[in-house]
């Protein structure tokens, strides 16, 4: 079932590579269709997810991935669609692809534990997920403008320079991206912590509340995650470090998540779970 | 009928010979008519640029066409045939319609794929057209070539990339800042790289334009071009903190830019990229400047190698575009042939038609007694008997692959129905209908 939108992926992260190579307007097109018939599709599939387990699918690797996935492949249409830039396609899609081929691959069961029921901790989850879609983007935005700034000024207008957009567009996507990411981020931890709050006030001696403190690993680099998107704001807008140095941001950003994501996640089992 | 070209181009004559045949300084709507009416051809259109005076007849004997075209010519320019014949150009047929596509697209220009001579083709043929010159051959040759032109832009990289130094400078602003509303542009010197570069960038609807130069009238003559603002030499450093681009080419021997000047701006600007296009040789900008890191710093140099990259990148596409003309070229060859067929299948349609309404005359008295339907019923068996033969045969004779064959098999079928030679066919400027049958009266 899961296969459906990671062949879909498949066709269109081809689809915008053609693009990206030829400059072919009608291949982009075609692309762009066929990441919105991926995407729907995989909304069907989050959707019966959702159904069979009375809650947004995250409480497993392979669920939480396929989840990230849809909301980047969603924040990725929403970003094309409104800035009418298609470049970016052929650099998004390849993550797409990995991380659902990771999704499908990766054993997993799902987590029933009840307290997984709660609203708040769907919103909590559902908020950082996309918040985290938001920042892989603005990551690889910032990645591309630096490569694109190299270019410019090394005098190299060649095969790339001519494909990428302009710094200027880079830069509008990038800030664009990171403010999404940030209001997210901003919602998601805070649930998060009211939820804790709650939750301990009603059940005081669980171990696995009690963990969930700064020490926790998964705790901590969400809020080093917030803190560094916060200066990146505050630093674009007080500072006026856009360009390169928002570019710069971005990508650290960017690795601090994937830090959250992959490896604590997976390596790290004992930390922010419920069993 | 056939289709005839003959002309001049900077490929076979000399600057001094192609002005002297040079339309566009009179009338060439004249031109046309004059050609369209006096001579044998019944079709005309007149392309002349800068660097090509091409005219496009048909006509059935090339021959005479020449002829003709050689004494219009000098009658018009009021030149001596020698002082021009040796440099002519003539072409027929299927070299005449490759002639026009590659031009069309942009293959026979000086600068290779450049974009004006698509629309100067166009306004030829418009020109023509409203003249009532074109007649149909003419019509498909040109509109076909209209179609290669555009095939040629978007299949192809032919027409991709600046090639001219004040484009390159453009292109580039606009790959670091996207959109150039809003931007400023300082002016530093007025001379022609710069005027051109200054001209570009207010097409592109950049923001202000600032102009400074030692001499206050060449700064105020662009200005005034450019919509733009002349301020005094003095007041140069001042005007930079404004500027996003910066087009510096003054004759100054020494630099006067250094990377102190630039770095008290660039303070102001934070993050903000500063793109410097130092034309002037010697360089008016220090070197040092770029080194800055939001500065990009270009010279003639760089922007000569961006020129050079994408001239080679054209020629790497010349291949498929004339990919495109060979076919397109091929595809004109066909309908050109099918149409040679019209004559013949017109004449003999209507002997068939003729032969049909004889015998139905002669069965008057037999089919008198009729009532009108039976009657309308005989006249409808009978008409479709002979769309029927005449099906095949048409079709057939339309596609013929190539001219001999065409011309053998009309010549078999006037011999073997006896179609005469003077046979009435429409006059030469309209397009027959023969894919449709006559239509019943009703």
């Amino acid at each position: 079932m899961k296969i459906v939108p990671l062949l879909l992926y498949i066709v269109s992260g081809v689809a915008y590579a053609v693009h990206f190579a030829r400059r072919d307007p009608g291949v982009g097109r075609m692309a762009t269709m066929a990441l919105l018939v991926a995407a729907m599709a995989h909304t069907f599939v989050v959707g019966m997810q959702t159904m069979e387990l009375h809650h947004i699918p995250f409480a497993s690797l392979p669920t939480v991935v396929s989840t990230f996935v849809w909301l980047l492949a969603l924040s990725y249409l929403y970003l094309e669609i409104t800035t009418e830039e298609r470049t970016m396609g052929v650099f998004i899609l390849p993550i797409v692809v990995a991380l659902q081929t990771l999704s499908v691959l990766s054993p997993g069961v799902e987590n029933a534990d009840p307290v997984l029921d709660s609203p708040w901790f769907w919103v909590h989850v559902a908020s950082l997920l996309c918040a985290y879609a938001s920042f892989a983007l603005a990551g690889m935005l910032g990645l591309t403008y630096m490569l694109q700034f190299k270019e410019i000024k090394k005098k190299h207008l060649g095969y790339l320079y001519n494909r990428l957009p302009s710094l200027m567009t880079l830069d509008t996507m990038n800030s664009r991206a990171m403010t999404v990411g940030w209001v997210f981020l901003t919602i998601g931890v805070t649930v998060g912590v009211i939820w804790t709050a709650q939750a301990r006030a009603v059940a005081p001696n669980d171990p696995n509340l009690r963990a969930m403190s700064l020490e926790d690993p998964k705790i901590f680099v969400a809020a080093l995650t917030w803190v560094v998107y916060s200066f990146a704001i505050f630093a674009r807008t007080r500072l006026g470090w856009t360009g390169r140095r928002a570019a710069w941001l971005a990508a650290v950003g960017f690795a601090i998540v994937l830090l959250n994501l992959l490896p604590i996640g997976y390596f790290v089992e004992t930390s922010h779970t419920f069993q | 009928m056939h289709v005839f070209l003959l002309g001049v181009s900077h490929q076979t004559a000399p600057i001094d010979v192609r002005e002297r045949l040079d339309f566009s300084s009179r009338d060439v709507g004249a031109a046309v008519e004059t050609l369209a009416a006096r001579y044998s051809a019944g079709e005309a259109v007149v392309l002349s640029t800068c660097n090509r005076s091409e005219i496009y007849v048909a006509s059935d004997d090339p021959e005479r066409a020449r002829r003709e075209l050689i004494e219009f010519l000098g009658s018009y320019h009021q030149l001596p045939a020698e002082a021009f014949e040796a440099h002519v150009f003539v072409r027929a047929d299927e070299e005449a319609s490759r002639h026009l596509f590659r031009v069309a697209a942009g293959l026979d220009s000086l600068v290779v794929g450049e974009p004006q001579i698509l629309g100067q083709v166009k306004d030829a043929f418009q020109v023509a057209a409203a003249r009532q010159c074109a007649g149909p051959v003419l019509t498909r040759l040109f509109h076909t070539s209209f179609g290669v032109g555009k095939r040629v832009r978007s299949e192809t990289a032919l027409g991709e990339g600046a090639v001219s130094v004040g484009f390159a400078a453009v292109a580039l602003a606009r790959k670091i800042f996207g959109r150039l509303e809003g931007r400023g542009v300082l002016v530093v010197g007025a001379g022609e790289i710069s005027t051109l570069t200054a001209q570009h960038l207010r097409a592109q609807g950049v923001g202000a334009i600032t102009i400074t130069s030692r001499t206050a009238a060449h700064a105020e003559a662009l200005a005034a071009e450019v919509d733009g603002r002349a301020i005094p030499w003095t007041d140069m450093r001042g005007a930079l903190a404004a500027a996003d681009i910066v087009i510096t080419a003054t004759g100054s021997p020494r630099p006067i830019l250094t990377r102190g000047d630039i770095e008290a701006v660039t303070g102001r600007r934070r993050s903000e990229p500063l793109f410097i296009i130092d034309i002037a040789v010697p360089r008016d900008v220090e070197a040092a400047v770029g080194e800055i890191e939001q500065v990009f710093l270009y010279n003639v140099d760089d922007l000569q190698a961006v020129v050079q990259e994408n001239l080679s990148r054209r020629s790497s596409e010349i291949g498929r575009a004339e990919a495109i003309v060979a076919e397109e070229v091929e595809r004109f060859s066909a309908w050109r042939r099918s149409r040679g067929a019209v004559p013949t299948v017109v004449a003999l349609r209507q002997r068939f038609e003729q032969i049909r309404r004889a015998e139905l005359q002669r069965l008057e008295s037999k089919l008198g007694g009729l009532t009108p339907e039976a009657r309308a019923s005989v006249d409808e068996v009978t008409r479709l008997i002979v769309e029927k033969l005449l099906l095949a045969p048409t079709a057939q004779l339309k596609a013929l692959p190539d001219e001999e064959t065409q011309i053998a098999y009309t010549e078999a079928v006037n011999r073997l129905f006896e179609l005469r030679d003077d046979t009435p066919v429409s006059p030469a400027g309209e397009e027959m209908d023969t894919e449709r049958p006559n239509r019943t009266r009703s």
